[in-house]
C-alpha cells in the first residue's frame, strides 16, 4: 500500500488525465439522451437540452434485446467461469509441479499468445460447422476457453507465492489437489478477480465470432444484435440511438467491474504473504 | 451451481424449439436495420417512413396476407456478407437474403445462389417488367439471379439558396455544367461569389467515392473498364483524362478536403457547400431538412443525377435485390418464394419512397412516384443507370481498391498515374487468383 | 521441489492443454496447408508449394500494413506501460475518492471497439470533432488526424492508449498489492526517500507484472484490428492499414483463403519471435529471482 502523497503537481496530472478520461465518455452519455433528428449535422446539440430517454426506449422496444442480453450474460459468465476454472488449474501445474515436458508445453501455451484470431476464425468455423455448434451456447463460449493468457497470467501470479507454504502443507500429508484447493487458491483472490474481469470484458465485447457463429437473430449476443439493429448511416441520422446502444451495452461490465474492484481491495487488506 | 446448470440447459432448449405450427417458413435475411419499436405488429406499409420501417411492415403485411406462409427476419448489420458468407460455408444459409448486384455474380459464379428464372415466371413477372439498369444488375451467366429491388447511385444533391448566390440558378433551376471545362468555370464563380467550396467530397474513408466518380465518367467516355472477367483497364488516356480532372477539383481546392462521410454529410446540411455528389439513399435526410423551418436546406435543396461531362451520359450505379441461397427446398417453399417475389413486385412503389429509384418500369411511370419529392429529376437513373459487367467478380473489393488509390490520386498523395497503375494491378492480381 | 517428475502433474494442464490444442493449435496448422494451396472460401483448392509466399514477399500492401503494424506497436506499448505504471502507484491507496478514480480509468476499457472508434472519430476529425472546436478557439487550423499520412498513425495510438489503459493498470494493482508491508515499513525505518523506495523495493517487486504487461500488451497491438477498420478504414491509401486488416480484407474482402493463411503464418511468426524474444529476455533476469 502505498504511504507517500501525491504531491501538488501529481493531483493535477491526475486530475487532467481523468478529465481526458471521463470528457468522452460524458459526451457519449450526451448524445444518447438526445433525438436522433436534432443530431443530424449538429452533434454539438447534445450539449444542451432538451434531453429524452426514447432511445433507451427504443432498446427495449425491441423484443430481442432482452433476449440478447441474456445471451450475451450466460455466454460471458460461462467464458469466465471457465476460463477460472481452466486457467488456476493449468496455472498451479505450471507454476509448481514438475511433470515430463513442462517447459516445452509452456512454450506450447505461449505461442498461441501470437496467434492473431483473425488469422484461425475461418477454420475454427468450419471446425464448430463440422461439429454442429454454430447457433449454441457452447459454440459461443468455448472459443474463448483457449485464450493463452489467462493460463500465463495465473503461472506468472502463482509463481509469486512461495513454495515454503506448499512445502509446510505437503509435510503435514497434504495431496497436491489439497494444496492447490486449500492453500494457494484462496491466495490468488486479486489474480482472480481481475482474470475474472478481463474474461468478462472480452466476451461481452467480442463481435466477429458471435457475429458468424450465431447467425439466428435470437442467439445473438448484445454487440451483435445491437450492430444489426442500426440503420445504414446510423452515425449520421441514428445517432443518439447508437450512443445509447453503448451506455446499455456498457452498464453490465460496469456492475461486473465495481462488484469484482471490492474484490480486489478486500483481498489486499487479508492478504498477508508472511 | 446445478441450479444454474438446469437454467443453462432450459435455455438451450428452448433456444433450439422447432415450430409446430402448419406453415411453410421462410427463414429471410435483410440489413436495413430494426426498428421493431416504431413498426413491430404494423402492417400499414403507407404509414411507414424510412428503409427499415417500409421494409418491416412490408413483410408483417406479406405474412397477414398469406396465413400459410411464415416469413420469419433475420436482421443483420450492413452489408451482412460476413455472415452469409459463414453461413453459406456451414451449409445452413438463410430462404431469401437482400445482397447488392455488384455482390450477386461472386455467389452465382459457383452456384451458391439459385438462378429465379422460375420463381418469377410463377409469379407473373418478365424481365422485360424492370428498368434497363434493374435488369442488367441481375442478369449474368445466362440467367437471372435475383429479384431487383431497386437502384441507386451518385447524384448531385444541390443547395439552391447558395447557387442562387452565385449566379447559377436559372428558371427556378440549378444550372449544371455540360463539360468538364464548364464544371472548373463555374466552380470557381460558386466559389468567388459564396465563399464557399463547390463541392463537398467525401475523400476520407469513402472509397465508393471515389470509384463512382471514376466509374461514372470512364463508362461515359466509352472506356471498357472491365473488358473481360480477368481484367481490369485503368491506366488508359481516358482513365487520365478522368483522373486529371478529379485531381484538378482538388488542386484548386473546388472542393471539401480531409472529411469522411458523417462530416461531408453535416457539412451540406449546415448548408456549408454548393453540391454534394453522394446517393439516392440520403433523399429522405436531406428532404427532412428542406422541410424544416429555421434550416440552412429549407426550401433550398433540389437533386440530380450526375450531369454528363464528355460523351455520354451514363453513371455507374448499383442496386439491391432479392436472391435465394442455394439449399434443399420443399415444393411449398418454392411456391412461397414466388407469391414473395410477386408481392414485392407490386409495392415496389412503396420501397421507392426511401429515395432508391424503383426496379420495375410501371413504377416510374406511376404518377404516385412522379408526385414524390425530386422523383421527376431522378428518375432518368433509372435508364442511364450502369452496373459494372456481371461477369465481374469482388467488385465490392475491388471497389475498394480502385477507391483507395484514386482517393490517393485525386487529392494529390500520389501522381495521377501511378494511383491508376497501382489500381490496375492490385485489382488485376486480385482477379487473377478468382476461378 | 525436490520430488521426482511426476506425470500427475499433467492433469492439472490437461483440460486446458487438449482444448487449447483442439481449437486453436488444429486451425492454425491447417491454416499452414491451406497457405501452400490456391483456394477461396468455397473452393476445392489446388497445391501450389509456397507460390503465395513467394507473391507475399513481392506485395507492397503487405510489406506497408507490417511497417504500420510495427510503428503503432512503437507508439502504443511504452506510453502504455508508463501511464498505467503510473496510474496504478498513484491510486494504490484504500478509500472511496482512490476507488472512484480507479473506476474512472477503467471505465473506458468496457466499450467495445466500434464505440471507441465512433467516440475518437468525432474527436479528431478536423471539421466536426472537439479538436476541430479547440482549434478553432485556438486560432490555427485543426491537424487533419484522419487524413494525413503521418498523422493517422499517431491516432490509432493516442485512441488505442485511451481504450487501453484500464486494464494493465489493474494488472499493476494486483501486483502492487502482492508487495508485502513489512518491505514499506523496513524502508520507512531506514529513512528511505521515495525515490529510493520506489526504485529499490516497488520496481524490482513489479517486474513480474511489468514484463507481464509489455508482453501481452506489445503482442496484442501488433494484432491490432478493430480501430484501424473503423477509423480510417486503413487509409489514406493505406497508411493506417494493420497486418490483420489486411488480413481480414483479404479473407472476407477477397475471399482468397489460401493468400491470407499466408500472411497469417507470417504474422504469427513475427508475432511469436518477438513474445518469445521478450520472455527469454526477462526470463533470465527473473529465474535468479525465484531461488
Amino acid at each position: 500500500m502505498q504511504r507517500g502523497r501525491l504531491g501538488i503537481a501529481g493531483w493535477v496530472a491526475l486530475a487532467v488525465a481523468a478529465l481526458i478520461m471521463v470528457a468522452p465518455l460524458a459526451w457519449t452519455l450526451l448524445l444518447s439522451l438526445k433525438n436522433n433528428a436534432e443530431l443530424v449535422g449538429h452533434s454539438e446539440a447534445a450539449l444542451h437540452g432538451p434531453y429524452t430517454l426514447q432511445n433507451y426506449g427504443a432498446i427495449f422496444g425491441n423484443s430481442l434485446t432482452l433476449r440478447w442480453l441474456l445471451n450475451s450474460t450466460i455466454v460471458a459468465l460461462g467464458q469466465t467461469a471457465g476460463v477460472l476454472i481452466l486457467a488456476s488449474l493449468a496455472g498451479y501445474g505450471f507454476s509448481r509441479l514438475d511433470f515430463p515436458l513442462r517447459k516445452p508445453l509452456f512454450i506450447f501455451v505461449l505461442v498461441g499468445l501470437a496467434i492473431p484470431s483473425q488469422a484461425v476464425i475461418l477454420v475454427q468455423h468450419q471446425l464448430f460447422a463440422w461439429a454442429h455448434l454454430h447457433n449454441s451456447y457452447p459454440g459461443l463460449i468455448l472459443p474463448g476457453l483457449v485464450a493463452p493468457f489467462g493460463v500465463f497470467f495465473m503461472t506468472t501470479y502463482m509463481r509469486g507465492i512461495p513454495r515454503e507454504l506448499d512445502e509446510a502443507a505437503m509435510l503435514d500429508g497434504a495431496s497436491r489437489w489439497t494444496v492447490f484447493w486449500k492453500v494457494i487458491l484462496p491466495l490468488t483472490k486479486p489474480a482472480q478477480s481481475t482474470l475474472a474481469v478481463f474474461t468478462f470484458l472480452g466476451a461481452w465485447n467480442d463481435y466477429w465470432w458471435p457475429l458468424i457463429s450465431a447467425t439466428h437473430s435470437n442467439m445473438y449476443t448484445l454487440t451483435v444484435g445491437l450492430a444489426a439493429a442500426q440503420m445504414n448511416y446510423a452515425q449520421t441520422s441514428g445517432l443518439g440511438y447508437l450512443m445509447a446502444q453503448a451506455v446499455f451495452a456498457s452498464i453490465p461490465i460496469f456492475i461486473v467491474y465495481i462488484v469484482f474492484q471490492k474484490q480486489i481491495v478486500r483481498a489486499m487488506a487479508g492478504t498477508a504473504v508472511r | 451451481m446445478i441450479r444454474a446448470g438446469a437454467a443453462l440447459v432450459i435455455a438451450l432448449a428452448l433456444g433450439s424449439c422447432a415450430p409446430a405450427d402448419h406453415k411453410t417458413h421462410l427463414y429471410l435475411q435483410r440489413f436495413f436495420g430494426e426498428c421493431g419499436a416504431e413498426y413491430g405488429g404494423s402492417t400499414d406499409i403507407s404509414k411507414a417512413e424510412g428503409e427499415c420501417g417500409i421494409i418491416t411492415t412490408m413483410i408483417a403485411r406479406f405474412n397477414a396476407e398469406n396465413p400459410d406462409i411464415q416469413v420469419d427476419v433475420n436482421v443483420v448489420a450492413w452489408p451482412g456478407y460476413p455472415q452469409l458468407t459463414a453461413q453459406v460455408a456451414a451449409r445452413d444459409p438463410p430462404d431469401l437474403v437482400t445482397m447488392h448486384e455488384g455482390v450477386i455474380s461472386d455467389y452465382a459464379a459457383k452456384g451458391l445462389v439459385e438462378p429465379v428464372d422460375g420463381y418469377l415466371r410463377a409469379a407473373g413477372i418478365s424481365p422485360n417488367d424492370f428498368t434497363e439498369a434493374a435488369r442488367q444488375g441481375v442478369t449474368m451467366y445466362g440467367h437471372i439471379y435475383g429479384l431487383p429491388w431497386d437502384t441507386h447511385g451518385g447524384l448531385f444533391h444541390v443547395n439552391t439558396a447558395l447557387f442562387a448566390k452565385a449566379g447559377l440558378m436559372r428558371d427556378g433551376k440549378p444550372v449544371l455544367p455540360n463539360t468538364g471545362q464548364e464544371l472548373l468555370q463555374q466552380a470557381r464563380q460558386f466559389e468567388q461569389r459564396t465563399g464557399k467550396p463547390y463541392l463537398i467530397q467525401s475523400n476520407v474513408g469513402d472509397p465508393a467515392f471515389a470509384a463512382r466518380n471514376l466509374y461514372t465518367y470512364m463508362m461515359a467516355l466509352g472506356a471498357p473498364i472491365f473488358p473481360d472477367a480477368k481484367h481490369i483497364r485503368l491506366n488508359t488516356p481516358i482513365g487520365l483524362t478522368v483522373a486529371n480532372f478529379f485531381r484538378r477539383i482538388n488542386a484548386e481546392r473546388l472542393g471539401t478536403q480531409n472529411m469522411d462521410t458523417p462530416a461531408a454529410i453535416a457539412a451540406f446540411i449546415n448548408g456549408e457547400g454548393g453540391i454534394y455528389p453522394t446517393g439516392t439513399w440520403m433523399i429522405g435526410s436531406f428532404e427532412q431538412e428542406a422541410e424544416t423551418p429555421g434550416r440552412p436546406l429549407y426550401k433550398s435543396y433540389a437533386v440530380f443525377p450526375y450531369p454528363r461531362l464528355w460523351g455520354q451520359h451514363v453513371e455507374f450505379v448499383s442496386g439491391h435485390s432479392w436472391v435465394v441461397p442455394t439449399r434443399k427446398r420443399s415444393p411449398q417453399q418454392r411456391e412461397a418464394i414466388a407469391r414473395f417475389f410477386k408481392f414485392m413486385a407490386a409495392h415496389n412503389y412503396d420501397w421507392a419512397r426511401t429515395g432508391h429509384i424503383p426496379a420495375f418500369k410501371s413504377v416510374l411511370n406511376d404518377p404516385r412516384f412522379k408526385a414524390l419529392p425530386h422523383r421527376a429529376d431522378i428518375a432518368p437513373l433509372a435508364e442511364i443507370g450502369r452496373p459494372l459487367p456481371a461477369y465481374v467478380q469482388r467488385q465490392n473489393a475491388i471497389e475498394g481498391l480502385v477507391g483507395e488509390e484514386m482517393a490517393a490520386g485525386f487529392t494529390g498523395q500520389k501522381p495521377v498515374r501511378q494511383a491508376l497503375a497501382d489500381a490496375e494491378r492490385r485489382v488485376n492480381t486480385l482477379l487473377s487468383q478468382v476461378d | 521441489m525436490t520430488s521426482a517428475r511426476d506425470w500427475r502433474g499433467l492433469l492439472f494442464v490437461a483440460p486446458f492443454l487438449i482444448l487449447y490444442a483442439i481449437i486453436l493449435i488444429f486451425p492454425l496448422l491447417r491454416g499452414v496447408w491451406l497457405s501452400l494451396n490456391q483456394v477461396d472460401l468455397f473452393g476445392a483448392g489446388h497445391f501450389i508449394g509456397i507460390a503465395n509466399y513467394v507473391r507475399l514477399a513481392r506485395d507492397p500492401v503487405f510489406a506497408t500494413s507490417l511497417m504500420n503494424t510495427f510503428e503503432v506497436t512503437l507508439m502504443i506499448v511504452p506510453p502504455l506501460t508508463i501511464i498505467a505504471l503510473l496510474l496504478a502507484i498513484a491510486l494504490n491507496r484504500a478509500g472511496k475518492g482512490a476507488a472512484l478514480i480507479r473506476g474512472v480509468f477503467f471505465s473506458s476499457a468496457v466499450l467495445s471497439v466500434t464505440i471507441v472508434t465512433l467516440i475518437w472519430r468525432f474527436m479528431l476529425a478536423p471539421d466536426a470533432g472537439l479538436l476541430g472546436y479547440l482549434a478553432k478557439a485556438v486560432g490555427t487550423a485543426p491537424p487533419p488526424f484522419l487524413s494525413d499520412a503521418q498523422l493517422v498513425l499517431p491516432a490509432l495510438a493516442i485512441t488505442t492508449i485511451w481504450w487501453s489503459v484500464g486494464f494493465p493498470m489493474l494488472l499493476f494493482l494486483a501486483g502492487l498489492q502482492q508487495i508485502p508491508e513489512d518491505m514499506y515499513e523496513a524502508a520507512a525505518l531506514d529513512n528511505a526517500s521515495r525515490w529510493t523506495t520506489f526504485r529499490r523495493i516497488t520496481v524490482p517487486s513489479l517486474r513480474r507484472t511489468l514484463v507481464l504487461v509489455v508482453m501481452l500488451q506489445t503482442a496484442a497491438q501488433l494484432q491490432l484490428f478493430g480501430q484501424s477498420q473503423l477509423l480510417t478504414a486503413g487509409g489514406p491509401s493505406g497508411a493506417s492499414r494493420t497486418a490483420v486488416l489486411f488480413l481480414f480484407e483479404t479473407a472476407f474482402g477477397q475471399w482468397q483463403l489460401g493468400y491470407t493463411s499466408a500472411a497469417a503464418e507470417v504474422l504469427f511468426l513475427i508475432i511469436l519471435a518477438v513474445t518469445i524474444t521478450q520472455y527469454w529476455a526477462t526470463g533470465r533476469a527473473t529465474a535468479q529471482e525465484a531461488r
